[in-house]
């Protein structure tokens, strides 16, 4: 749990290259990657997207301002994909988003990750 | 803006679609949809927000509150403890009106009437609308407690709905002195916000153990057997204050009986508790224009659809926050919030061609215990044989870490900025 939210909000949106940059450093692609990887492929609906936003809007302000939790408007796909998929299989850790995340497919994960692409920090 | 076909998310194909069509004279004049909302809370105001900004102006979206700001409850007890100032959890309307294009009216809405789709204000104006969002809150049954009432609550406050009640209570907290004792009496299910009065109880304790009472004790006059974060609490009170909170459940007192607030006497089936402060937390209903409009059943609440907040008393209403039945959602601000996107969906989908999807509902609520001991508990929902079930879960552990319980407390203050943020459309 602790430094969770941290660690999100130091990372602000990267490059795929980056991520793969620490893949290739941990030499084989974790599980995790994998899963993204796919759910990256998918197309995701926008307006599906908005609506599924709405929650995480709550604390994640659409504004982009943080207070204490980081923000996700305009985060780059491949952060936000991977960041989700590792939320569910507990390699981040923490409480309040493994539950947000639980009941989220992978067609749920790509609309939120195209929907908040298409937003800009104020 | 408003176009007449409507494309329906696949899943919900079919529910409700005779309920959903336009309203044909809408068609035939072209004319904006009107949405009016009853409640400038944490469920209404978010409501208002989400179908002004989605709608992009095809809705013409009227928020009736009665007052010109809002003072939320969630975090009033960290301004009984001084955590918060009064100010901080004050919040006006400006930007829903100035940037989103809502119309705010400030007033008491005094009656539906369902039959000619208008609400009537206390003042006379009358507001039509296409479709009625419902979002009073609460209301408290003054009389279920004898001795208690509306009069009574200016001597032995309640405090269960923000504004001039928190700073009175906040008023009297300060003013005892080393010795004198405070007596709550906690309210029976369901009501808003569980954890709240044991919160507020550790707040009370904060502000006595801060200025060095070591002789003022807290009884908690519970009217249930268990109470929301029972162990947290448990816990956080013998390590913080020791010897200074008594909780006595149903299982001890039995029954509230009788209050003298005047004497500062509360009367139970285990003999009679004298404070210099009391904070009565009485039963509660839904706000009353729910019940005047017809909306509530037997329980004082309003029976809605788990898939959209639609009231199942009336298609074009929704009722969503405390005022709602909503299955295994606690009733805070969170789930109000949450509720108000899956209605305001529904509101466009009913009025524009907007899709619709599953309803999604999630709710957190944080405490705190004392400075930087933060606990919280906090499930995902879905809709499962028409109520609104858990899906996943999570509370915080006994024995946590003091690094946690901070980022626990730190994370709670991030939410409120969130919350708020998306209620009233600010920005810190």
């Amino acid at each position: 749990m602790a430094g969770c939210f941290g660690v999100v909000a130091v990372i602000s949106p990267v490059s795929s290259s980056a991520v793969l940059a620490d893949a290739a450093a941990a030499e084989e692609p974790t599980a995790a990657q994998d899963a993204a990887e796919a759910i990256l492929q998918i197309e995701g609906d926008i307006a599906y997207g908005q609506f599924l936003a709405s929650e995480c809007l709550t604390c994640h302000q659409e504004s982009g301002a943080t207070d204490g939790i980081p923000a996700i408007v305009g985060i780059a796909k491949d952060y936000f994909v991977l960041a989700v998929v590792e939320y569910q299989t507990n390699v981040r850790d923490s409480d309040v988003m493994r539950v947000q995340v639980a009941s989220l497919g992978g067609e749920e994960i790509a609309a939120l990750a195209a929907y908040l692409g298409t937003l800009d920090p104020k | 803006m408003t176009k007449l076909t409507r494309r329906r998310f696949g899943v919900l194909a079919g529910i409700g679609a005779t309920t959903l069509a336009m309203p044909a004279y809408l068609r035939a004049q072209g004319a904006a949809p009107r949405v009016v909302i009853i409640g400038g809370g944490a469920g209404g105001a978010t409501a208002a927000r989400y179908i002004a900004r989605d709608s992009e102006g095809a809705i013409d979206v009227t928020l009736i509150n009665d007052a010109d700001r809002y003072t939320s409850c969630f975090f009033s007890n960290l301004y009984l403890g001084g955590f918060r100032d009064f100010a901080s959890i004050t919040h006006d309307y400006a930007t829903l009106e100035s940037q989103y294009g809502i119309t705010k009216v400030t007033g008491l809405a005094a009656s539906v009437d369902r039959e000619a789709m208008t609400v009537t204000m206390a003042d006379g104006a009358t507001l039509p609308y296409d479709r009625l969002i419902v979002a009073p809150g609460i209301d408290l049954i003054y009389d279920a407690i004898e001795g208690y009432s509306e009069e009574a609550a200016q001597i032995a406050p309640h405090s269960w709905k923000a504004g001039a009640q928190t700073q009175l209570l906040h008023d009297k907290l300060n003013a005892l002195e080393d010795g004198q004792n405070i007596v709550m009496v906690a309210p029976p299910n369901p009501y808003r916000c569980p954890p709240g009065p044991y919160e507020r109880v550790s707040m009370f304790a904060h502000v006595l153990k801060s200025k060095g009472f070591t002789n003022s004790t807290i009884t908690i006059l519970d009217p249930k057997p268990r109470f929301s974060k029972q162990g947290l609490f448990t816990e956080g009170w013998a390590r913080h204050y020791p010897g200074m909170i008594d909780w006595l459940g149903a299982d001890i007192i039995d029954e509230v009986g009788a209050v003298d607030v005047n004497a500062g006497v509360v009367e139970t089936g285990f003999g009679a508790f004298e404070g210099a402060l009391l904070n009565i937390i009485p039963p509660q209903k839904a706000g009353a224009i729910a019940a005047q409009a017809g909306l509530t059943d037997d329980s004082g609440f309003c029976p809605i659809d788990a898939n959209s907040m639609r009231s199942t008393i009336d298609e074009n209403i929704f009722v969503i926050g405390d005022a709602s039945i909503a299955g295994a959602m606690p009733k805070s601000g969170f789930s109000a919030n949450s509720q108000a996107k899956v209605a305001a969906l529904n509101v466009r989908g009913d009025l524009t061609d907007a899709r619709v999807f599953p309803a999604r509902y999630a709710n957190t609520c944080w405490s705190l215990i004392e400075t930087n001991d933060g606990v919280k508990v906090g499930a995902q929902y879905a809709v499962e044989d028409g109520v609104i079930a858990s899906t996943s879960s999570f509370i915080s552990e006994t024995g946590e870490s003091d690094e946690l319980r901070k980022e626990t407390y730190e994370e709670s203050l991030g939410w409120y900025a969130g919350i708020t943020a998306d209620m009233f459309g600010t920005s810190a």
